[in-house]
């Protein structure tokens, strides 16, 4: 994307990207323009799916199907309309999507998605690929996913009447930028030498009344709420044997403390900065934490011993654990994002103080960056593959980054199943209550029963109108509880797992459009986030229920 | 006019036409025929939600529906709205948008109007079955909420509307079904929004700290200092450039960092992120409502969910309680407790900061006397020395305050409570 200074006028491009830039920048433009989205399977899930990718701007895209347009398709489907039946259902949906945008590329391939795992696997392999991101809509053969790497990114879909599902799998995620709601950090236990050195200048008089030769009343009324807490914890450090104030109890003490050194005879009553002061405590006053998140980051074997061809993200990831565990850097702190509040106080003040924040944040970051490249040029590569931009970057999101790693669509569907998707699933079974906790794990094990039938049978659950759908609902609660049997579990099994069959066999293989818009925008928000490496994507399955229109997240 | 009929609606029929295991008992799709096929809907705001709106409605059998939008096409629009094209900017929403789905969709009817809501009579809102709003303002939620609501004649079912509504806001958004009078309606949840705390004057104009500052001193301050009563466009990119340039300068001076072009339209504008995709969930989870609604193919949703996609997927269903004492479809005046000795000026600032209520320019009425006008000038200057009476001198405690107002579609009573 040919993207102009930040601060001048927008380019045509700026301006019709406008909303979306404001959200994933022009990185993660240059991302999402950068990718090839392959789409097995032409259906309204499929095709709304590409919608919502095409608009926003991906590269290309390539349909998959094999498919003649029907007319029930187009009662469904919108990007396929009367002049299309009876041709080629790829074909035809590519050229309606494809005047969504003028930007995007799009081809076609007039193949089924089992014949070309079978007679194309260069198309599926890492490295040969020309796609860089895998839609798979349903009916699909179970066997034919399996034949898919997990390296490349892939997102499995089902919409099936008033259910829909979404199976993510890729390789290891790491993501930085994960548009956390706050950066803000104060570090109010741990001030450093020039933040103490403001405190102590800014609020000597703090005590003294102006007739004395203190503050003015807009002066005391303007002192930044930090400044007040830093000098209020120094007393009270004084009082307390040097300790912080920590239980519930001390930190209203130390909230009225502060309170009474305001000043009352002022208009209003009260001083604004002293009531963000106290407004703050319970949120701020507190030792840093790492996020559980950050944690699993810095213990991955990956971030202890980065290899040559790693990834950047680890190398940064081993440069700032060594920042933590160098005592003339970090000292067991991260380094500090920088994130500042704005707050009452005089300009001048309030930029200088910000000032020193942002300051110890570049200082950080600088520390982090010549570790990073002490690495680099250990493992043999180039030391300025790591800007400093990139570097704080991560700093500046120390401790909100994420390793998301997912697990294979094969480990999912192992037999025997393996340890971890027995647990995951029992364990949701056994949480499972209509009343207080109905997750949607009935829906799951429904679904699986779904994708057993269709790939041994070769037809839709409820697709033929001759068979009675109670027979076929006896043959797929057959297959659903010998599932279940083979994760080990015995106990009972919830009506809902009836009601869940009874709805998919209901819809006999049927899209309600509805449903496919829906589970089109869920997914386009996933693909999104995995091709920006910004916000944080689902791990990796969810399910969505459109009777009671809610959601459940698994890791199976 | 045909509800879903033919080869073409095999799919959409095949569920309908079969019992669910959450359907009631005795579900009769062959029934509802006549219903289906007199089905007019009115979708509100053809925009980002309404787009999708639209298609999704056009694609659940719909052949007669409505749409009402006042605005025309803006090239920002073209990143989500997708029924528009390059050529299109310029052009009415509503008009482009029907045509649109009406080529692609044959068999149905969308019938357009590039207006106001507020330009239409009660008249016309009656003859449909249901409303489904895609807004983005609060005012335009507030007004076909309360309409909706005042419509509703307990004796006469059909004058009962449900209102379905949706938004929007970057990876996030909620969809909510509204059966006026009976459950909880828009105006009972209105202390839910986020409140917009407005920066102090006195930070603009004396000690900005955030280049957001500079830019609203430029907007509010500057702009009129120097062009008097010239009004700001803010579509106009010659006025966005002034007020960049103005409220840079100012951050240059207060050593303030960060004011970019894109900044100052987005602050002067109040603009809000928005994608394809999150658009694409909640417009189908509103028409899903919508089409369970009609068809009682399946129960519908009770009666708000919020959906979360910045960090994986999350979503909350609950029942949002109706509001005792909403003004809206409350059927009572609701009980406001306020000193005697604050004057009328004092009170309406008061209500200024209620967050549930959100007035500017109040014009207030007891039964008795006429306490303050904002127009027309005679009454102003008649009722302006009222502001700095104390309310013990206009009232006497318990007394109903009538209180009408710009923001406000509907005429909100107070029974003021003198405390002790
Ligand atoms: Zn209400």
């Amino acid at each position: 994307m040919a993207s102009t200074a930040p601060s001048g006028m927008p380019s045509s491009k700026e301006k019709k990207y406008d909303r979306q830039l404001r959200l994933w920048g022009a990185d993660g433009q240059n991302k999402l323009e950068a990718s090839h989205i392959a789409l097995f399977g032409a259906s309204a899930a499929g095709c709304e799916i590409l919608k919502n990718l095409i608009l926003p701007g991906i590269g290309r895209f390539t349909i998959i199907d094999d498919k003649k347009v029907e007319e029930s398709d187009l009662g469904v489907n919108f990007f396929l309309d009367d002049d299309s039946v009876g041709k080629s259902r790829a074909e035809r949906t590519a050229a309606l999507l494809g005047e969504l945008n003028p930007d995007v590329e799009g081809d076609y391939i007039e193949d089924s998605f089992s014949n070309l795992v079978a007679t194309k696997p260069e198309l599926f392999q890492p490295g040969w690929t020309p796609f860089t991101h895998i839609i798979v809509v349903s009916p699909f053969n179970t066997d034919d996913v399996l034949k898919l790497s997990p390296e490349i990114p892939t997102f499995l879909v089902h919409s099936i009447g008033s259910t829909a599902m979404l199976r993510i799998s890729a390789s290891t995620r790491c993501v930085v930028d994960t548009h956390p709601d706050t950066l803000i950090d104060l570090r109010l236990l741990n001030p450093w030498e020039e933040l103490s050195a403001m405190v102590a200048e800014k609020t000597k008089d703090l005590g003294i009344a102006e007739k004395d030769g203190g503050m003015s009343d807009h002066e005391h009324g303007h002192v930044p709420y930090v400044l007040l807490l830093l000098k209020f914890l120094e007393d009270w450090k004084a009082a307390h044997g040097g300790n912080p104030p920590s239980t519930y109890a001390e930190k209203n003490a130390f909230k009225d403390m502060i309170r009474n050194s305001m000043r009352m005879d002022v208009p209003g009553g009260s001083e604004e900065n002293y009531e963000e002061a106290i407004a703050a405590v319970l949120k701020n006053i507190r030792a840093a934490e790492i996020s559980s998140h950050t944690k699993a980051v810095l213990e991955d074997p990956r971030c202890i011993n980065p290899t040559p061809e790693c990834e950047t993200f680890w190398i940064i990831a081993h440069a700032v654990r060594e920042f933590m565990n160098r005592d003339d850097q970090g000292a067991g702190l991260l380094p500090l994002s920088g994130g500042f509040p704005d707050m009452k106080a005089e300009s001048s003040t309030y930029v200088a103080l910000q000032n020193i924040y942002r300051s110890r944040a570049r200082r950080d970051a600088t520390f982090v960056h010549e570790n990073a490249k002490a690495v680099l040029r250990k493992l043999g590569r180039d030391p300025e593959l790591i800007t400093l931009d990139e570097v704080s970057l991560f700093t500046k999101h120390a401790n909100f980054v994420r390793r998301i790693n997912y697990r294979t669509i094969a480990a999912e569907y192992n037999f025997p199943p393996d340890d971890f998707h027995k647990k995951a699933v029992t364990s949701a079974l056994q949480s499972y209550n209509a009343e207080w906790n109905p997750s949607l794990i009935y829906d799951y094990v429904a679904l699986r029963a779904w994708q057993e039938y269709y790939s041994k049978i070769g037809q839709l659950p409820g697709e033929d109108d001759n068979y009675l759908d109670s027979d076929i609902r006896e043959q797929m609660r057959i297959t659903a509880v010998d599932y279940l049997s083979s994760i080990g579990y015995q106990s009972n099994i919830d009506h809902r797992l009836d009601q869940m069959l009874q709805e998919i066999i209901r819809a006999g293989g049927s899209e309600l459009h509805v449903i496919a818009s829906l589970i089109g925008g869920i997914v386009a928000q996933e693909i999104v986030k995995v091709i920006t490496s910004q916000y944080v994507p689902v791990n990796n399955t969810v399910i969505f229920d459109g009777i009671k229109s809610r959601t459940s997240v698994f890791e199976f | 006019m045909t509800f879903a009929q033919g080869p073409r609606w095999k799919q959409l029929e095949r569920v309908r036409n079969r019992k669910g295991a959450f359907t009631d008992d005795d579900y009769a799709p062959q029934d509802q025929a006549e219903f289906l096929d007199d089905c007019k809907i009115l979708v509100i705001g053809a925009g980002g939600l309404g787009c999708e709106i639209l298609k999704n409605l056009a694609l659940s059998g719909f052949t007669n529906i409505h749409v009402i939008d006042m605005d025309t096409i803006d090239l920002s629009n073209l990143n989500r709205q997708f029924l528009f094209r390059e050529a299109d900017v310029g052009k009415p929403k509503a008009e482009v948008a029907a045509r649109f789905v009406m080529k692609r969709v044959k068999g149905c009817t969308i019938t357009p109007h590039y207006c106001a809501i507020q330009d239409k009579d009660t008249d016309f809102y009656m003859q449909f079955k249901l409303v489904i709003c895609g807004l983005d303002s609060v005012e335009a939620r507030r007004w076909i909420n309360s309409t909706l609501v005042d419509m509703v004649d307990p004796n006469v079912m059909e004058t009962l509307k449900p209102l379905v509504d949706g938004g929007t806001e970057g990876f996030k958004g909620q969809s909510r079904v509204i059966l006026p009078t009976i459950t909880s309606c828009y105006e009972c949840s209105l202390d839910m929004l986020t409140p917009q705390t407005a920066v102090p004057i006195c930070t603009l104009a004396s000690i900005p700290r955030q280049p957001a500052h500079c830019i609203e001193w430029a907007s509010i301050l500057e702009w009129p200092r120097v062009f008097g009563d010239k009004k700001m466009d803010t579509d106009n990119p010659e006025h966005i450039q002034w007020l960049y340039e103005a409220a840079l300068a100012r951050a240059k001076e207060f050593n303030i960092m960060g004011v970019t072009y894109s900044m100052t339209q987005g602050v002067v504008k109040n603009i809000i992120p928005a994608i394809a995709s999150t658009n694409a969930i909640i417009a189908a989870s509103c028409c899903n409502e919508a089409l369970k609604i009609l068809t009682n193919m399946n129960p519908f949703l009770q009666n708000y969910m919020m959906y979360t996609g910045d960090e994986g997927v999350y979503t909350h269903t609950f029942e949002h309680q109706k509001k005792e004492g909403c003004p809206v479809c409350g059927t009572s005046a609701i009980d406001f407790e306020v000193s005697p000795d604050i004057t009328l000026a004092d009170f309406i600032d008061k209500l200024k900061e209620q967050p549930d209520i959100q007035i500017k320019k109040p014009t207030i009425t007891t039964q008795r006397r006429k306490l303050y006008f904002q127009a027309p000038p005679e009454l102003n200057e008649l009722t302006r020395p009222n502001l700095d009476k104390k309310l013990s001198e206009l009232a006497d405690s318990g007394e109903e305050f009538a209180i009408t107002d710009p923001g406000l579609p509907f005429n909100l009573r107070l029974n003021v409570i003198f405390t002790k």
